[in-house]
């Protein structure tokens, strides 16, 4: 037994674990801080299978961006504890849809292992590979070279649409949750009497003459 | 002149063009331009019977339209069938439009009426020359349009407008059958010029030939008033008397006969079609004629003549004897219009009474036409010297010669005739007068409208003499076809039809001349079934109207069809689809995990799918 | 490093944590509920991926680049979604999702 296999034990325990109970728990937020656990755990997954740069990327954007922006919600939502559902002690007859869920889910599973035939449940299966197809420049730089060259190369294009697209994530996101703000309507200037100016030789009430030398003088001072 | 032969039909259509278009300006003078060109279209249709008649003949054609593959041409032939025909018909037609000028005088649409005369005096011709069938197609339609115009020419009247739509859908019926046949020809033969056709029927399957031959005469059937498409012809009496004499009389309605003669080969090529003629010929002459018996209008007795002696001309083609049916048909034009134009001038000395039953004594008043009407019943009634006898004597013994009981019935068909004209003619110009008022104002027809009276009787006179014995049988020899005999002059065949013809003639004299009123009601109440089948003309309107009504019955059941069936089957197909779509409204719950739980589901079933088609398992 | 690990065991386990997800993402009736077992299914997902990229000759590359691109988008899908739901909290004082039928046709 060496070490990959405790490590390996560990990580799966807490992933199911912690899976679970992020679908099975009645309060939201255990569920939510379940779900970090599980994502936790898929980092080291990352690692044992000798992805750093994944690994990195999914605590830093997942765990420290994704989990808060779901606590956020969650905090803002103002919500009381959801209703109706008392988790695994109600039974699997409460919430939504009944056993279906179950069945669907097993079902889909069940299908997807039996669809890895030949891969999985061989006698020889694929073995590991130890090293990485490395470019010329990227020796040592591991897998964080490896995306990094192709994401700027054969994956270029994809790379550009899916800065697009976070982009207009947030530009969605800001505008779906900004508060209505009252715009206040600035008052229109008067209409001109052309009457009374021709009568008065005066021009309509704005900044006298004296305004405006004064306002030069503050500006002309300002800058000197 | 023969190879400017088809100057003949082109004068009347220049007419037609410049009385439609200035008859206005022209006012009285419309009619004379239209004689005038009329004469001279009989000029050079004299011109070229002169010339045909040394031997000359005659074929030209222009390209006139480019289908696809086939080309067809419009063209001229003449030969001497097509010569004698032009003859008559420009020269009939000139008689019936210089009576038209007195006759019409005073009529509110005197130029629209000169107008269509000239219209289907055109086509006409056209039909005659033409050597193809779809120039003679397209003559034959306007023939029957302008038939129907000149019908309905008081249309105000409505009876009149639906007389003349009783005969243009009638002639329709059989228009039908030529326009397939005409198909049936140009599939057996490539080519619908008559040249071709002709010569190439012996070699047709006698099937095809027999249908085309049929289809064929039932268009003759429709336009020459055949049983059982005669109906329309005593209700055509609607229109001008004018109209009558020469469309219903001498020209329109010998069409027909002219189409069979002109489609020969292809009726000798098929035995059975020339027997149908014959039958259809000999029964149309005798029912006819007996329903003339009992006609109390003047215009419809004569029709029924028409019908009857049209009879004997299918009679005559269709037992072999082409050039009797054709002498025939020529001298018919002649005594027909004669007749037909003589009964316009009583009617129009009558004010417009057209029951003979009204009139009487009438020859004192219009000896002339009392006289030249005389002549012409005559030769209808085939009473030697006069046309009719030598035309129709020629008929009969050609009949007597191959289907002898044809024979007897137009013997006995004879006799009817001879009854029926002098029953006409006695009720009309002799005896007492029975309406004064009639009497009192009856006076002679205007030069205008007597001159072609005399002219016409002088040819129901002597025209025969051309096809007598004596004379050298000239029209037959001219008409003939090459290899026909003439028949043998069985003498006792043509005595007994003497006979039968003035037996007839004299019985209907004594019946309506010298008998008392109460012995011929006597004979009615006696004979009274045949009377009432006579009067009712065999039924035949009421068949005509069972038919319709068949036919209404079975447009009735196509209708309920249509909606009920087909239109059920599409909103059957509607109908299911909003059942479609209303169960699938179901599944738009706008719940969007029921969203995620079909598409789950459809995953499932998909991968089960997949992994059940055969992927290697471990 | 550790080569005895057999492929078999991450993608039992991605299996396991995804049909986990699928269960909660039918199952639980609030909306941020449901974000977040979606977010275990792409997890899931990730791992599958990232493990056959090591396992599979020459596939370092796609794997994982495929992987930061689920990982952008699915961050930028929880934001939006969170952004709705939290829309959807103040105008109907509800996050339920059976409570949202408005496309019911």
């Amino acid at each position: 037994m060496s070490w990959a296999w405790v490590g390996f034990a560990v990580l799966t325990g807490a992933a199911v674990f912690s899976a679970l109970r992020v679908v099975l728990s009645p309060s939201i937020t255990h569920a939510a801080l379940h779900l970090a656990i599980v994502l936790v755990a898929v980092a080291g997954y990352f690692l044992l299978l000798q992805s750093e740069f994944l690994a990195v990327v999914q605590v830093l954007v997942y765990v420290g961006a994704v989990m808060t922006v779901i606590i956020f919600a969650i905090m803002l939502s103002d919500l009381p504890l959801i209703r109706g559902g008392a988790g695994l002690r109600a039974g699997l007859g409460s919430e939504r849809f009944g056993w279906l869920p179950l069945l669907v889910a097993c079902g889909v599973g069940a299908l997807v292992l039996v669809g890895y035939g030949s891969v999985v449940w061989t006698a020889a299966p694929l073995a590991f590979q130890e090293s990485l197809p490395m470019l010329a420049d990227t020796t040592g730089q591991g897998t964080t070279g490896l995306i990094g060259r192709a994401l700027f190369t054969s994956y270029l294009v994809p790379f550009e649409v899916a800065s697009l697209l976070l982009l207009a994530a947030l530009v969605g996101a800001i505008v779906l949750t900004r508060r209505e703000v009252a715009v206040r309507v600035r008052e229109l200037p008067k209409p001109v009497d052309l009457r009374a100016v021709a009568r008065t030789g005066r021009g309509p009430a704005g900044p006298k003459a004296g305004d405006e030398a004064d306002a030069e003088r503050a500006s002309a001072g300002g800058e000197a | 002149m023969v190879s400017y032969a088809y100057v003949v039909p082109l004068l009347p259509l220049f007419a037609f063009g410049l009385q439609s278009l200035f008859g206005r300006a022209l006012g009285r003078a419309t009619a004379w331009v239209g004689i005038a060109c009329l004469a001279a279209s009989t000029a050079v249709s004299l011109a070229v019977l002169a010339e045909v008649l040394r031997g000359a003949e005659a074929a030209v054609s222009w390209p006139w339209l480019s289908l696809g593959g086939a080309t067809f041409s419009m063209g001229v032939r003449v030969g001497p069938l097509e010569a004698a025909m032009i003859a008559m018909v420009t020269f009939v037609s000139l008689m019936v439009e210089v009576y038209s000028v007195g006759y019409m005088a005073g009529d509110a649409k005197f130029n629209r009426f000169f107008a269509i005369v000239n219209l289907f005096v055109g086509a006409m011709l056209v039909v005659v020359l033409a050597d193809n069938f779809l120039l003679l197609f397209a003559g034959w339609e306007i023939m029957g349009l302008a038939s129907y115009l000149l019908i309905g020419h008081w249309y105000h009247d409505l009876a009149n407008a639906r007389a003349a739509t009783k005969s243009f859908l009638v002639t329709r019926l059989g228009d039908i059958g030529l326009l397939i046949g005409i198909f049936v020809c140009y599939q057996a033969a490539g080519t619908l010029d008559f040249a071709v056709i002709d010569a190439g029927a012996a070699s047709w399957a006698p099937g095809v030939a027999t249908l085309a031959a049929l289809l064929i005469f039932a268009g003759a059937v429709g336009k020459s008033a055949q049983v059982p498409l005669h109906v329309w012809l005593p209700d055509a009496m609607a229109g001008p008397t004018p109209v009558s004499a020469l469309i219903h009389a001498a020209t329109m309605v010998a069409a027909g006969v002219f189409l069979v003669a002109r489609t020969y080969p292809v009726f000798e090529a098929s035995g059975t079609a020339l027997a149908v003629v014959a039958v259809v010929g000999g029964v149309t002459a005798f029912l006819a004629a007996t329903v003339g018996t009992v006609q109390a209008d003047i215009k419809k007795m004569l029709a029924y003549s028409t019908i009857s002696q049209l009879g004997y001309m299918m009679l005559g083609l269709g037992v072999f004897g082409y050039a009797a049916a054709l002498f025939h048909l020529l001298s018919h034009a002649f005594f027909k219009a004669l007749l037909f134009l003589g009964s316009g001038s009583v009617i129009h000395a009558a004010r417009g009474e057209q029951d003979m039953h009204r009139m009487g004594g009438l020859f004192r008043k219009l000896p002339l036409t009392g006289l030249t009407f005389i002549v012409g019943g005559l030769a209808l009634a085939g009473i030697p010297p006069f046309a009719g006898y030598f035309s129709k004597d020629e008929v009969l013994l050609t009949a007597w010669e191959n289907e002898r009981w044809l024979f007897w019935l137009g013997a006995a068909t004879a006799g009817i005739t001879g009854f029926y004209i002098a029953r006409g003619i006695y009720l009309t110009f002799f005896g007492r007068p029975r309406d004064a008022e009639l009497y009192t104002h009856a006076h002679e027809s205007p030069p205008v409208m007597a001159v072609p009276l005399v002219v016409l009787a002088v040819f129901a006179a002597f025209f025969g003499w051309l096809g007598s014995a004596s004379l050298g049988r000239l029209v037959q020899a001219f008409l003939a076809l090459p290899g026909e005999a003439e028949p043998e002059a069985a003498w006792y065949a043509a005595a007994s039809t003497i006979a039968l013809a003035a037996a007839g003639v004299v019985a209907g004299g004594l019946l309506y001349g010298a008998a008392r009123p109460e012995l011929r009601a006597h004979l009615v109440r006696v004979l009274r079934p045949v009377y009432v089948l006579f009067r009712e003309k065999w039924y035949f309107d009421h068949l005509a109207l069972g038919a319709t009504g068949l036919g209404l019955a079975a447009s009735a059941f196509v209708g309920w069809f249509d909606r009920t069936v087909v239109d059920g089957l599409v909103n059957a197909v509607a109908w299911f689809t909003g059942v479609l779509g209303q169960a699938s409204r179901r599944l738009a719950v706008g719940d969007a995990q029921a969203y995620m739980l079909t598409m789950a589901g459809a995953v499932l079933v998909g991968l089960a799918a997949l992994l059940g088609l055969g992927v290697s398992r471990p | 490093m550790m080569p005895e690990l057999p492929v078999a065991a991450y993608l039992v386990v991605s299996v396991v944590l995804f049909s986990i997800g699928l269960f909660g993402a039918l199952r639980r009736r609030n909306a941020i509920m449901v974000l977040m077992a979606i977010e275990l299914m792409l997890n899931a997902v990730n791992l599958n991926l990232v493990a056959f990229s090591r396992y599979l000759p020459g596939a370092v590359a796609p794997g994982q680049v495929f992987a930061v691109f689920v990982i952008t988008v699915a961050a930028a899908e929880a934001a939006v979604g969170l952004a709705i739901v939290l829309l959807l909290a103040r105008s109907r004082r509800t996050a339920d999702v059976p409570d949202v039928r408005d496309l019911k046709g």
